[in-house]
């Protein structure tokens, strides 16, 4: 048990930058590191921007998610020809369920982690240009 | 059995070695810091993994498969699909926010300590419900290894866990759960699939896939119950004690005697002990349809728990430090999809194999019991006697890692968060935190030891969607609309966390006030996930958007959350170091 994380109130005013690196800010010509750690309007729309990439892209797993996996139960419901189809003496209604709905859910997985690892990478390269 | 004892001891013994020997390398919370530089997310996540198959996976899906069919195995792929609503909503953010407990987070993301309290009071009623199917399965397991009474194993693992924990060990310890998956794997794989090559595939298709109900085997059974036992015959049927055979026409209620050998003829129909269910082949093997638990409502309602309510585990979340940054979290949890995946492929197996082989569980109503009594019921001799030792040691190691785990979660909040509320005191020194914390380990047994007295005929996959039911309907909403939504505020996640809880808990009461809950709506009273998270949910944001006390520091908040690691935006990991030692 940890006593919690300190107050994040006052990380704006760290210096961000490891002190040898700290560039003078010139009027007019700011980093968006800059602009994130000040928490200025730009700051605010740089981090606003990487939150909804992040979200749309979790919002579209989990549509992917639902059009698989999420519709099964009432297609199984509403069409008992999957009950009476049998596939090497087993209802193929029961093959469904039991065998590849979890490799689906891990290749969703797998190509969200990816694609969000991606988001990210872009968000650094952008900070750090 | 005598095996079986031997391997359960060996199970036992090593797990509870490795922990308080692993412990000599790192006593503090630190410890998952320090080993965070070393554990790959591979290792990570068979510990997650390991830390999270308890007996409701290992005992409860097969268990219930043989009462309500195919429509039970929508439990385990809930119980996957729970780490992709993680990995997609919740990973990585969390990780980068750097909350060790549920009520770290919901303080520090909203200022209240008002609402870590109310938090930590949260983790204790989800953690004890969650205990109470562990100390039922140890129960059972022991009752079928030793042939103990019921309380005794509840008494014996309640007893071992909770000295186990206030002694230190299995806290933390990586490795120690990560052996701990492999075991269960093998524990539910080997037997499966040797069981399955010695009977040449599913035995007798017609009663599993036909119109027939349970009947006996070619040679008929005897069963010897501990206690009297009502039972009704679906159809017509008969029994004998002492030689003596008793005729019952469909439908007819009998009382079974204890202590004495009752005979089911070959090819007889079995009788059905009351609060069990058993259906006809064709009925069975539908995973949606027909009536009570297999009603679509009923499906959805416990894939939204299982699939929210994940993420809300106090035991789950602990775990997920261990990744150094949110990036490895991400990995860390896909790889858990895979593991979990290898796990759930196999329980279906043994409800299978149990509605044919071992149709006596119906007539006890203990069909909990099959995977640990299916090998040496079916396959009498040392092969079944071998398997059966196989998964009696992987269902103790299920109790005994997930309840440690558990029990951890619930002695930390307990100690860390309530008492000194309580007290208004500031925890003084190590010492007397570490005090603390073993009286709330040996005390916070009690009361799941009494629940898992009481509750003896519900079914563990029952008593665990209760636990899931409460944590998507009060920490999910929290987490999703904390991470994602910037006007959430305290009074709002207070109540939406209170609303939840409350039409979850007075849901689950009534039901079992009323009995067997059978079917339409009522039946929701069993599992009212799908009505109580969206209560949660529109309760919080409701009370959000008219709440004119806004959280003032919700940019840095974000950044926080959401910012990649090493970009010198957030605190840096020597800092975070600093702060948590």
């Amino acid at each position: 048990m940890s006593p919690g994380p300190p107050s994040r109130r006052g990380r704006g005013d760290a210096n961000p930058n490891p002190p040898g690196r700290r560039l003078i800010p010139r009027r007019g010509v700011r980093s968006p590191r800059d602009e994130l750690a000040e928490g200025t309007g730009h700051g605010h729309v740089y981090l606003r921007g990487l939150q909804r990439t992040h979200l749309m892209l979790s919002l579209l797993a989990l549509v992917a998610f639902g059009a698989i996996f999420g519709v099964l139960p009432i297609a199984l419901y509403l069409l008992p020809a999957f009950d009476r189809v049998r596939l090497l003496g087993a209802p193929l209604g029961l093959w469904i369920v039991v065998v590849p709905m979890l490799p689906a859910f891990v290749v969703i997985g797998w190509i969200y982690a990816r694609r969000a690892d991606a988001v990210d990478e872009a968000f650094r390269e952008l900070v750090e240009r | 059995m005598i095996v079986a004892l031997f391997a359960v001891g060996a199970v036992t013994l090593g797990t509870l070695g490795l922990g308080t020997w692993g412990l000599r390398f790192a006593r503090t919370t630190s410890d998952l810091l320090v080993a965070s530089r070393v554990v790959t997310p591979w290792w990570n996540a068979a510990a997650i993994s390991g830390e999270y198959l308890s007996a409701a996976s290992f005992l409860g899906i097969a268990g219930l498969e043989m009462q309500i069919g195919a429509s039970a195995l929508w439990q385990s792929l809930g119980f996957t699909a729970g780490y992709l609503a993680l990995l997609l909503f919740v990973a990585a953010p969390l990780r980068r926010y750097g909350s060790y407990t549920i009520p770290d987070f919901a303080e520090a993301r909203l200022h209240s300590p008002g609402l870590r309290l109310l938090a930590a009071a949260i983790v204790l009623v989800i953690a004890g419900f969650y205990l109470v199917p562990q100390l039922k399965g140890a129960g059972l397991a022991l009752n079928v290894v030793v042939g103990s009474p019921y309380w005794v194993g509840v008494a014996v693992v309640a007893a071992i866990v909770a000295i186990n924990v206030s002694l230190g060990g299995m806290r933390g310890i990586t490795y120690v759960q990560a052996f701990q998956f492999w075991i269960k794997v093998f524990a539910i794989a080997v037997p499966a699939i040797v069981l399955l090559i010695h009977f040449g595939g599913l035995p007798e298709r017609a009663a599993l896939f036909g119109r027939s109900l349970p009947h006996a085997g070619s040679t008929g059974f005897t069963v010897k119950l501990g206690s009297p036992q009502r039972a009704q015959f679906p159809e017509a049927g008969s029994f004998s004690v002492h030689g003596h055979s008793v005729h019952v026409k469909a439908g007819g209620w009998v009382t079974l005697p204890a202590h004495t050998p009752v005979r089911i003829p070959p090819r007889g129909i079995v009788p059905v002990a009351s609060g069990t269910q058993a259906l006809p082949g064709d009925v069975w093997a539908r995973p949606v349809g027909g009536t009570g638990r297999g009603a679509p409502v009923l499906v959805y309602s416990l894939l939204v728990a299982t699939f929210l309510g994940t993420m809300g585990l106090p035991h789950v979340l602990v775990r997920f430090y261990t990744n150094p940054d949110g990036h490895a979290a991400r990995r860390t949890t896909v790889r858990v999809l895979g593991l979990l995946s290898i796990f759930y492929l196999f329980p279906a197996v043994y409800g299978a194999l149990g509605r044919v082989l071992t149709p006596q569980l119906y007539m006890t109503g203990q069909t909990d019991d099959v995977v640990l009594t299916l090998p040496h019921t079916a396959w009498p001799g040392a092969g079944g006697t071998i398997l059966t030792a196989v998964t009696c040691a992987g269902a103790f190691a299920a109790f005994l890692s997930t309840s440690s785990g558990l029990l951890v979660s619930l002695a930390g909040t307990f100690s860390h968060d309530v008492w000194p509320r309580l007290r208004h005191t500031t925890p003084s020194s190590p010492s007397s935190r570490r005090l603390h914390f073993r009286l709330a380990a040996l005390g916070a047994m009690v009361i799941p030891g009494l629940l898992a007295l009481v509750v003896r005929r519900v079914d563990i996959s029952i008593l665990v969607g209760w636990a899931f039911a409460l944590a998507a309907s009060s920490f999910c909403p929290m987490f999703l609309l904390g991470i994602w939504w910037s006007r959430l505020t305290a009074r709002g996640a207070a109540a939406g966390m209170v609303a939840g809880m409350l039409v979850a808990t007075s849901a689950i009461f009534a039901g079992l006030a009323m009995g067997e809950p059978t079917g339409g709506a009522l039946a929701l009273l069993e599992q009212p996930a799908i009505v109580s998270v969206p209560v949660a949910f529109l309760t919080m944001i409701g009370v959000s958007s008219r709440d004119p006390r806004v959280v003032t520091d919700v940019e840095s908040q974000m950044l926080a959350l959401h910012a990649p690691e090493g970009l010198g935006l957030r605190l840096g990991d020597d800092e975070a170091e600093g702060a948590l030692a």
